[in-house]
């Protein structure tokens, strides 16, 4: 299949412009608290990886979404193999065995386990022909998005493997997911929830402790969220200017250039600034919604469904922690957090909403 | 939205607005809360976010220096470090601690009970870990400022007494203001854990001495590191105090007292400035510019000698025979002593039945006023409290300023004691009796004085009768009133004051019971005193320092147009015209020095007396 002119009318430049944006606002926050500091090469390193996701984001847009799930079961493989070679041999960043090292480059391969789950569950789900789901689809579906899922947990990394419940949830719901399931699903949820407590490890539940009651320990748990909300807070209206955040360039907010981006940028931007990219992820949300809507098949849709659920889920979790709505979980905000497997796996999910949009015209 | 045309095999539309709804629930909450953090509390965070980056660190005033009349400096202050904790700064407290315990050997149960105390303290606030550290313990907190930014070193000015123990109980010393001087307000200004003055002139001239600190706002970073200076305001020093002393008759009255108990003052009579003041034994302030171990405390406090006390104003003690100079006073005064006034000593005296004697166990034969106080016969003024009465007799003692405080610029001073019959009705719940005017009458029994009250008693005998209030305080920079030391006319005719004087100078001059005062070249007056603590009987088989008896000498020079007066007591240090006399003698001879002119020597002759 090639690109015709039909197709690149169909490029939605708007939405290819906004994840620009984001990634441009990530940037500018890394700058503004990295230069001139230890972490100054993070600037540099992030062009890079921006740069080269916009490449694999134009690669992935250039074939038809179909392409993948034709071959969706070898890649299915290959990435749970990926998955058990990372539980081998790994490497460890804070205390998470997730990371690979390829060459140069350290890369985490949950990440794009994410997208192959997405793209897997999208195919199974879209080949069923009724409007609903039976008990037996839904837990095969749940078993396409649970092996990975189990494999990420096994690495430790439970923030991620968290990714995976919302990709599920949402799919399962679109494909026609019947109301008595969901309420079995609920009722289990509420059962297991004790028993889950018991199962998070002590800094775990203390994160989550902390979210009701910052104060209570300002030192170690609580510390985190209240820095991030004096930096945003601190803000106020319209920011303290570029470099001026007291908070993000004194090194009072943890993971500025990472996990507590939006509270930089907050805190430099204030209310505008923040509310503005707020904003901008809502139109890239819309822009999914859109595209799911208008999509030309179930795969199409589901995919897009898939990636939005992933990219809600990231953003809710990201801000609701920054703003101490959340406990603190490392997900990072999508295109903005600085680093780079987060930011390609971000724009190869968005790079193949854009393929389904591309070709929602049915010809 | 118009249908697709495969409408089948697309996504529901239905469950797609619903999370298209959720979507919109999700940014909603989001937004609200930003609006709640940036705009409504958006104010209180930008404040916190200020106490985050700023570090305060007070710039404490160094304290005004102390000079004597002439500018000499007593008291001055010297730069110095303490080693801080900021514990808010902490990163991990087991580190920190080890820090503190292997390089600046802060011993491990010290810094518990430090952090025990200050844990209602805000985090903020830092924790003195250790005073007036040395040279190696500042290199090492220097050296290691980037990994333990929690530890820093706080300037701050210190206490220097130059001469030590030199004129201590009138210098005084300096602390932390306590609790119950902050409940009472003894000090409005200050503030928990300011300096102030405890004692002496440092307390009395607290406001005075005291400067206004400083400050400087330092930018850190998350650790507390420093990475700037945002703001500095200067310390201002506080002002400074010239007192009435002389740095050199001070030594020279010092040095009289080393190694006994006692007290030793000299005054300008004509004003009430106090030349030199001490009380013995002393101490050094200078250990109360540290925080003072307990040990130190315990060994200060707890010292039998009481080295805290200031002697010459802080403690009465019988006066003895120096009371004779009152008693004359009062018996010229009421008429009791004529100009051929005389008394047979024989040794002893029966007065209301009781037996009392006179020193001179022999007997001094007949004696008049000149000759009573010169060789201090008990027998004349016997006879002369009986004829004036207690009543007279405490009258005239009260206007020359016993038995009331004499309004010295220290603190805590005694009033001692000026017995009468109303007091003793009142203190005893009994009667006066006879006898104990007899007593009375040779400054024994139930009289008192400080050594500063009789010697400006003296003095305002030695001046015409102007009683004078002694002071320390010659000028204070930045005082908000001139001080005014108010004098008391007494109404005493001139012949009186001239007999006394007259009498008071053959005591050193003709080989009276103070000869030992005496200074070839100086007209010299004094009177001694010698108090028994014990009665003679007893004293016959009691042995040992403790029992010895008291010293006093009272005197002033010269005879005419006196410029000073001076007091010396020593606790038993037997006869007073022994112990005391030369004591004072020396504080004359640094006095006068060079001025001993060639010229006063042919004045070596007694003075006509006015019949």
């Amino acid at each position: 299949m090639n690109i015709n002119e039909r197709l690149l009318v169909s490029f939605d430049w708007l939405w290819f412009l906004a994840l620009l944006s984001l990634s441009a606002i990530g940037l500018l926050a890394i700058w503004s608290t990295t230069e001139g500091t230890n972490l100054n090469s993070y600037f540099g390193r992030q062009l890079a990886y921006v740069c080269f996701a916009v490449v694999v984001f134009l690669v992935v847009v250039y074939f038809d979404y179909h392409v993948y799930c034709d071959f969706i079961n070898i890649i299915y493989a290959t990435s749970l193999a990926l998955l058990g070679l990372v539980l081998l041999i790994g490497r460890s960043i804070h205390s998470n065995k997730s990371w690979i090292k390829m060459g140069g480059f350290v890369f985490q391969p949950s990440e794009v386990v994410k997208i192959v789950a997405i793209l897997a569950l999208a195919k199974y789900y879209s080949e069923i022909e009724r409007d609903h789901l039976e008990l037996g689809e839904l837990l095969t579906g749940g078993l396409i998005v649970g092996v990975p899922m189990g494999l990420v947990m096994l690495q430790g990394d439970l923030g991620t493997a968290m990714t995976f419940v919302p990709i599920y949830a949402a799919m399962s719901f679109l494909a026609g997911l019947k109301r008595k399931h969901v309420l079995i699903t609920a009722a289990a949820l509420l059962v297991a929830s004790p028993v889950g407590w018991l199962m998070l490890k002590d800094h775990q539940k203390g994160r989550i402790q902390t979210v009701f009651n910052p104060e209570s320990d300002p030192k170690n748990l609580g510390y985190q969220t209240i820095q991030s909300e004096i930096a945003i807070g601190s803000g106020q209206f319209l920011g303290k200017g570029f470099k001026r955040g007291s908070q993000g360039q004194l090194g009072f907010l943890p993971a500025r250039h990472t996990d507590f981006v939006f509270a930089v940028w907050s805190e430099e931007r204030g209310f505008v600034g923040s509310v503005g990219l707020l904003a901008l992820l809502l139109f890239v949300a819309l822009r999914m919604l859109r595209t799911a809507r208008d999509a030309k098949d179930r795969l199409g849709g589901m995919i897009v469904v898939g990636v939005l659920a992933l990219f809600i889920f990231h953003v809710t979790i990201n801000v609701g922690m920054v703003i101490g709505l959340l406990p603190i979980a490392g997900i990072p905000l999508p295109f903005v957090s600085a680093g780079g497997s987060s930011l390609l796996a971000c724009y190869i999910a968005m790079g193949l909403c854009m393929s389904v949009r591309m070709r929602r015209y049915v010809n | 939205v118009t249908l697709q045309p495969e409408a089948n095999r697309q996504l529901g539309q239905q469950r797609l607005k619903w999370l298209c709804a959720f979507i919109a629930v999700v940014f909603a909450i989001l937004s609200v809360r930003l609006w709640q953090l940036q705009i409504v509390e958006g104010a209180e965070f930008a404040v916190r976010a200020e106490q985050n980056r700023v570090r305060a660190i007070p710039l404490v005033a160094p304290r005004g220096t102390i000079t004597d009349r002439h500018g000499a400096p007593l008291v001055e202050n010297r730069g110095s470090f303490n080693v801080l904790l900021y514990r808010e700064y902490v990163q991990d407290m087991a580190e920190t601690s080890r820090f503190l315990v292997e390089r600046l050997g802060v011993s491990p149960e010290d810094l518990q009970d430090l952090l025990r105390r200050n844990r209602s303290a805000g985090l903020y606030q830092p924790i003195v870990i250790k005073q007036d550290v040395g040279i190696e313990d500042i290199s090492i907190v220097e050296v290691h400022k980037r990994d333990h930014p929690e530890i820093q070193l706080g300037p701050v000015p210190r206490r220097a007494y130059r001469y030590g123990g030199l004129a201590a109980h009138v210098l005084g010393y300096v602390g932390e203001i306590s609790e119950q001087e902050i409940a009472r307000g003894t000090f409005p200004e200050a503030r928990a854990g300011d300096l102030v003055g405890k004692f002496g002139v440092e307390r009395v001239y607290n406001a005075v001495l005291t400067g206004k600190d400083g400050g400087r706002q330092m930018l850190v970073d998350s650790r507390g590191r420093e990475m700037g200076l945002l703001a500095e305001e200067e310390a201002v020093v506080g002002g400074e105090l010239r007192l009435t002393l002389d740095l050199e008759l001070q030594k020279t009255a010092e040095a009289q007292l080393a190694g006994k108990v006692g007290a030793l003052a000299a005054l300008d009579p004509r004003t009430g400035e106090i030349l030199a003041m001490v009380s013995a034994p002393t101490f050094d302030p200078n250990r109360f510019s540290t925080r003072i171990s307990a040990a130190d405390w315990e060994s200060l406090a707890g010292d039998p000698n009481k080295p805290l006390q200031n002697r010459a104003i802080q403690n009465s003690y019988s006066p003895g025979s120096i009371f004779k100079v009152v008693m004359a006073e009062a018996g010229l005064e009421d008429g009791m002593i004529g100009s051929d006034t005389h008394v047979y000593c024989n040794g002893a005296g029966v007065f209301y039945n009781h037996t009392f004697r006179c020193a001179q166990h022999k007997g001094h034969g007949y004696v008049d006023l000149r000759t009573a106080i010169a060789r201090s016969c008990n027998i004349f003024f016997y006879d002369l409290g009986r004829r004036l009465g207690i009543e007279r007799i405490a009258a005239h003692a009260q206007s020359l300023g016993l038995g009331r405080r004499t309004g010295v610029d220290l603190p805590n001073e005694r009033a001692g004691l000026m017995p009468s019959p109303e007091w003793k009705q009142r203190a005893r719940g009994d009667r006066w009796y006879p006898g104990e005017t007899i007593s009375v009458s040779i400054g024994q029994g139930a009289v008192s004085v400080t050594p500063l009250q009789i010697l400006r008693a003296v003095g305002a005998i030695a001046v015409g009768g102007k009683l004078t209030t002694p002071h320390l305080l010659l000028r204070a920079e930045n005082a908000r009133s001139a001080p005014s030391w108010p004098v008391a006319n007494l109404k005493v005719n001139a012949s009186s004051t001239h007999r006394i004087r007259d009498g008071m100078w053959g005591g050193v001059n003709e080989w009276g019971t103070g000869h030992n005062a005496q200074i070839p070249g100086l007209d010299i007056c004094g009177k001694t005193g010698t108090v028994q603590v014990m009665s003679a009987e007893r004293r016959r088989i009691a042995r040992g320092a403790e029992f010895e008896d008291h010293s006093w000498f009272v005197g002033f020079a010269p005879r005419d147009n006196p410029e000073i007066a001076v007091v010396a007591f020593v606790e038993h240090g037997g006869k007073g015209g022994v112990a005391a006399a030369p004591m004072a003698r020396e504080v004359f001879r640094t006095h006068f020095g060079d001025r001993r002119a060639p010229a006063m020597l042919s004045q070596l002759t007694p003075p006509a007396t006015p019949r």
